[in-house]
């Protein structure tokens, strides 16, 4: 009897460790902190001049038409499965501008032997799914398995490029939220007790104003960052929904 | 006329500043129920939106694994049966997630199944090498693998939207403004990870 029991306990005790595993949710594999630059290569996976002159490039298609567009090269995302980190990874760094989401980035993980293509929602329309695997599938794959690492990035940044093509997409202008009665009376109020604090006491008017309008721009400020002539502006504030096709090689 | 009244109007007042302060959570929690609410519908609409993607794309793929692989009967009726389910349960849920967590079990129950019976589908294809060689299927296979991951990317974010409406439902003072509105504000269902992923690992000794 005891002889049974033995094993079945030790299945038993695997399995609930296994159960415990399961259950705690793993801890994902962190994101690195957003690039700096169009083309960012932690991986020593190109050459320092193909990698600046797709920088250059990139910087250039952004400035021309506003989309956003990266190649990242890592080694891995550890556990956590690739098209779940990368959307993790686009969600982060605010790719692509807010409210357009144009964004795209091309990852590739040197260690994983995976690249996958990761669009803005509001690029899906020129990159749709089918494209973004060609892309990988006919380019960039059959390039980096030939060894030639720099021209299946160029490759690919030229076909993502075709694809998108140059034209702008329409500029989405920040918009106030509307105002109802309650917000009125308050603003009423509140300029009111400010009008009240100028005559009786300035200097408190003036600082209850700073107040005001630092807690007003700080909500508009994010967002308009990129763009800036001369280095990378950061992410924008773009989202994607997990659109694009990874492939292995 | 400044001595008797002056007690009444002091406790006048600090009902008055209670008043004020139990009206101002109120309405504040009030408002941010109905944010976090909206959150919550306007996710479920992005799920059901790529839901909706997959269901119009399953007619294309059986057509075309079909003719290079017409005598799989059973995975086609598998694959039909299973858009059907979807079919009726999207017909009764429509709006909100959270009329009913039984009918959202029901959606989310019919939806894995489409999920799984169009896996087998793809299992299959793997026997037939001259079809995934197309140009045609493999389109379709990267828009499915696409839209797959855009459901789970759609369905982690409604559940996000939905625990954060959640915790904030459940705590005070928001939990008593819920209570005051009953149905308006209940507590938001969430998806589970979906069976394949849940599947044991198989231990061997």
């Amino acid at each position: 009897m005891k002889r049974v029991c033995r094993p079945l306990l030790a299945a038993g005790i695997v399995a609930l460790l296994f159960a415990a595993v399961r259950t705690a949710p793993a801890a994902p594999f962190p994101v690195p902190p957003a690039p700096t630059a169009w083309v960012t290569d932690t991986a020593g996976f190109l050459s320092e001049a193909a990698r600046v002159t797709q920088d250059k490039r990139l910087e250039a298609f952004e400035h021309a038409s506003g989309h956003q567009v990266l190649v990242w090269v890592g080694q891995t995302t550890g556990d956590t499965p690739t098209e779940e980190w990368t959307v993790r990874a686009f969600q982060a760094w605010r790719i692509g501008r807010k409210g357009i989401d144009d964004g795209l980035v091309l990852f590739i993980l040197a260690g994983d032997r995976k690249a996958r293509i990761e669009v803005g929602y509001g690029l899906e329309e020129r990159v749709p799914d089918a494209a973004a695997s060609r892309i990988l599938n006919e380019v960039v794959i059959p390039r980096i398995k030939a060894g030639d690492r720099d021209g299946a990035v160029t490759s690919g940044v030229d076909q993502l490029i075709a694809a998108i093509g140059g034209q702008s997409a329409p500029t989405v202008e920040p918009s106030f939220p509307a105002l109802g009665l309650p917000q009125w009376i308050f603003i009423g109020a509140v300029g009111l007790v400010v009008i009240v604090l100028m005559v009786r006491y300035p200097p408190l008017a003036s600082f209850v104003l700073n107040l005001l309008a630092s807690a007003f721009f700080s909500n508009m400020g994010s967002g308009k960052n990129g763009g800036g002539r001369g280095g990378f502006g950061g992410g924008q504030g773009g989202r994607s929904g997990g659109g694009g096709a990874t492939g292995r090689w | 006329m400044a001595t008797p009244s002056h007690g009444v109007s002091r406790i006048g007042l600090v009902v008055l500043g209670i008043v004020l302060v139990a009206g101002i959570s109120v309405t504040r929690g009030y408002n941010t129920l109905v944010q976090l609410d909206q959150q919550v519908q306007s996710q479920w609409g992005q799920v059901q939106n790529v839901y909706q993607r997959r269901l119009d794309l399953v007619p294309n793929l059986v057509e075309t694994v079909k003719g290079a692989a017409a005598f799989e009967k059973g995975t086609f009726t598998a694959v039909a049966e299973a858009r059907a389910k979807v079919g009726q349960v999207s017909a009764w849920m429509p709006s909100g997630p959270a009329k009913d967590s039984v009918q959202f079990g029901r959606f989310q129950q019919a939806q894995d199944g489409l999920s799984s019976a169009l896996s087998r589908l793809m299992v299959v294809v793997e026997r037939y090498p001259e079809l995934k060689a197309t140009e045609n299927f493999r389109d379709l296979q990267a828009q499915l693998e696409g839209t797959e991951n855009r459901i789970a990317v759609e369905r982690m974010r409604f559940n996000e939207a939905a625990q954060s409406f959640n915790a904030t439902r459940d705590s005070f003072p928001t939990n008593v403004v819920a209570g005051m509105f009953g149905d308006r504000f209940r507590e938001k269902p969430y998806f589970t990870a979906q069976p394949a992923a849940q599947a044991a690992p198989k231990v061997k000794f």
